[in-house]
């Protein structure tokens, strides 16, 4: 390493060149291996837009295409989707004042989905700033409060550090969105590259070390494995920390070692293979009556990267009341005992924790039979399987996402908007891996699946990707139908079409009394075929007939190009099991065709105040 | 339970705004908040005053240590401490009150700034607590016109913990 010529040869080819502010921005996105940048060009980050162009005609390096969205907020989603769909960073570019207002959506939801993006905000000059410019916005002051970080570049000695260095903020740790804003003059000033350097950020980085190097002792293994031993039903409640921590792998070889069953939250979607016999696929408010079921029947819960949401715990002292231990595994200490105590806990990366677990049930030759529990699980999955009105004559949307699934065969990549067919989407598409289920989970923001989608598809440009949309949640970023034509990618948009809001509209029917407030689309006038053909699209049908649901998938899913399908479904189809806000899994409400526990049927309604 | 928590800051645009929003956006309160430079340059202290149960403490001190710009979070609570706040005090005295008030303020350890009947001045350094009985001591002297207290400040006795 101190040798002089490793030295020498480490050097960057530009190191010592004047450039631009805007050019040493390029050049640190071109260091740090962005493959391409979703964004919206305006006048104060023109000098930025600029740089990218000339950097695309005349480097060496790998050009990186500038995705121009409808609205910034798309292009914030884009990067999501990328960053979701690629496990790495996203990049977004934007200009001031709306620019960067438009971001705040997407910036927040990858905050609470723990997704990396570093969004670079054209902001305006360094002395008009406070001044009320136009197209000025505090920027600092509204991402401070939404972002993992925000930088505000006033020396622009500093710029080069400070976009790598918001690179390794997003990316290390608990990932998250890393907000730059970089005034208009920062970006005209000149001087040197320097081609290496952060800025110091002694806290964050201690304490990331201690995380990063907090392995599993023996010791802790050893207690671990003494609690386990004396299970009878052991469960696995992974979340979306073990696909942030790359642990998919690990996790797989260790439910498959010791045969624990696993379930997944929302998040943790894909991080289990789905088709594997040990899964019980998702928990929850609308989770798998079985995977509900087996929470409330396990004896041992072994949390991975999971953080006991309210949509997961609704009532935290009634969420797997059996359980006699409790076992978190976390990358983030702040979520130890946050919402439900627990009994076990290490901080440490996911992936290297279920490694050294592994590593100690095979040397220590754990084994358990949990042979009893296992035909239980299988009889939970059978008894209490999902299921729908297979014999309706009208389109049920559960039917067609079970014919797209005969396509995709657990193998797309499928992003969603928010609402009814996201949830019908998570129960009911196969995932054999992780990275394939884009959602946006704790904040629920409607639009994210078509802007996601692209981003995306630019991440794996080869690989099926679906946009499972409703017909409210698409019309959020309608604008972004044509992005995927003017690019010519291969996205599959479908549109559930219920005519309106139908997530509200179930719990309308449930807790309001049938009173559809400002959610009823019936007699909106869009016609989502025409508006795909209008903006290009080489397939654009509607489906409205049960009879042609097979066919008519098929030829979508075989068309190369943008496809737009929109399918007419039962306006009245409901998003089943259901724990209500405020009850147990014991309370949950199965619908008429899938088998409750319960025999009463009598569902004491929540209370309205504690609703959300 | 009333908690001192120090905080060592680095010195960024909208460092501070994040910690005080944290405190607003996660629902705790701050009952002082006292912030000034050391002797880096790029650092700032902070001392905070909240009150919650140890589970909401335990949470806030996890949750102010994910601010990138956060150096170090101490609870100073447990430990031995010093904590002094700077109270300067501004009362309108009669005539015949003003002998008990300097003799008050000597007793209290207190300076006097200014003696003028109408313009009473006092600085004090002392405890939270002390300085709350002794704004109570000098209202029976006078009428207070204005008050200004730096809020707590801490050291723990043996040197700052690792946070």
């Amino acid at each position: 390493m101190n040798h002089p010529e490793s030295l020498e040869s480490a050097k960057h080819p530009r190191a010592g060149q004047v450039l631009s502010g805007a050019e040493i921005i390029v050049q640190v996105l071109a260091d740090e291996g962005v493959e391409v940048i979703f964004g919206y060009s305006g006048g104060a980050i023109l000098p930025t837009y600029d740089a990218i162009f000339v950097h695309n005609r005349d480097s060496a390096q790998p050009s990186m295409p500038l995705v121009v969205p409808a609205n910034e907020q798309g292009a914030g989603f884009m990067a999501a989707g990328y960053a979701r769909a690629s496990g790495k960073v996203g990049v977004c570019v934007v200009t001031s004042g709306p620019g960067a207002t438009n971001t705040v959506t997407p910036v927040r939801d990858c905050l609470a989905d723990s997704v990396p993006i570093v969004v670079i905000c054209g902001q305006v000059p360094t002395a008009a700033i406070g001044t009320d410019a136009f197209q000025e916005a505090p920027v600092t002051a509204i991402m401070g409060s939404v972002a993992k970080h925000v930088f505000l570049v006033t020396d622009p000695t500093l710029l080069e550090a400070t976009v790598r260095t918001a690179f390794e903020i997003a990316r290390t740790g608990r990932p998250g969105p890393v907000v730059i804003d970089v005034p208009k003059d920062v970006q005209n000033w000149k001087g040197p590259y320097q081609g290496q350097g952060a800025l110091p950020i002694p806290g964050y980085r201690r304490r990331l070390a201690l995380v990063d190097k907090s392995t599993l002792s023996d010791a802790s293994a050893a207690e671990f494995y003494s609690l386990l031993s004396t299970a009878q039903r052991p469960l696995i409640y992974a979340g979306g920390g073990a696909i942030n921590g790359e642990a998919s792998v690990e996790l797989t070889h260790f439910a498959q070692h010791l045969r624990i069953p696993v379930v997944t939250t929302l998040m943790g979607i894909g991080a289990f293979d789905t088709t594997e016999p040990l899964s019980m696929r998702m928990l929850g408010m609308h989770g798998a009556a079985f995977a509900n079921y087996a929470v409330d029947d396990c004896d041992f819960l072994i949390v991975l990267g999971a953080r006991f949401d309210d949509r997961v715990a609704g009532v935290p002292a009634r969420f797997a009341p059996n359980a006699r231990v409790i076992a978190h595994f976390e990358v983030d200490v702040s979520e130890i005992n946050k919402v439900k105590k627990v009994g076990f806990h290490h901080i440490g990366p996911l992936r290297q924790t279920l490694s050294a677990l592994l590593h100690y049930a095979k040397t220590s030759n754990f084994s358990v039979d949990w042979s009893a529990w296992h035909a239980h699980c299988a009889q939970l999955r059978s008894v209490h399987a999902f299921n729908y009105d297979r014999d309706s004559e009208l389109i049920q949307p559960y039917y067609v996402i079970e014919e797209i699934n005969k396509h995709a065969k657990g193998e797309a990549i499928i992003a969603t908007g928010v609402g009814q067919h996201q949830m019908w989407a998570a129960q009911y598409f196969d995932f054999k891996g992780p990275r394939q289920w884009l959602t946006s989970g704790s904040m629920g923001t409607m639009g994210f699946g078509l802007p996601a989608a692209i981003g995306a598809q630019f991440a794996h440009p080869s690989r099926v990707v679906i946009d499972i949309d409703g017909d409210a949640s698409i019309r959020m970023n309608l604008g972004e139908l044509e992005t995927v034509t003017t690019y010519d990618l291969p996205v599959k948009v479908v549109v559930l079409n219920n005519c309106g809001d139908g997530m509200v509209k179930q719990w309308q029917k449930l807790f309001f009394k049938g009173r559809l407030s400002a959610s009823d689309k019936s007699l909106h006038k869009k016609d989502f075929v025409r508006a795909a053909l209008a903006d290009g699209y080489g397939f654009a049908k509607r489906l409205d007939k049960k009879a042609d649901v097979p066919a008519v998938i098929k030829e979508f899913m075989e068309f190369k190009g943008p496809a737009f399908l929109e399918v007419m479904i039962d306006t009245d189809a409901g998003v089943y099991p259901m724990v209500g806000p405020g009850q147990s899994y014991e309370e949950m409400i199965t619908g008429d065709h899938i088998v409750s526990r319960k025999t009463d049927h009598d569902v004491t309604p929540p209370d309205t105040a504690e609703m959300f | 339970m009333r908690h001192i928590i120090a905080v060592q800051l680095q010195n960024e645009a909208g460092a501070l705004t994040r910690l005080a929003g944290l405190f607003a956006s996660r629902g705790y309160n701050i009952e002082s908040l006292s912030v000034a430079a050391t002797n880096d340059p790029t650092l700032s202290r902070l001392t905070l005053v909240t009150t919650g149960d140890e589970s909401a403490i335990t949470q806030l001190l996890a949750q102010i240590q994910k601010l990138i710009d956060v150096v170090m979070v101490t609870d100073l609570t447990d430990g031995q401490h010093i904590e002094r706040e700077l109270l300067i005090i501004r009362l309108k005295v009669s005539p015949n009150g003003l002998e008990s008030l300097q003799q008050l303020t000597q007793e209290h350890g207190a300076r006097v700034l200014a003696q003028e009947p109408d313009n009473f001045v006092i600085e004090l350094t002392q405890s939270e607590a002390d300085v709350n009985l002794f704004i109570a001591a000098v209202s029976r002297y006078g009428v207070i016109r204005e008050v200004v207290r730096s809020g707590a400040l801490a050291l723990a006795t043996t040197g700052m913990a690792d946070g």
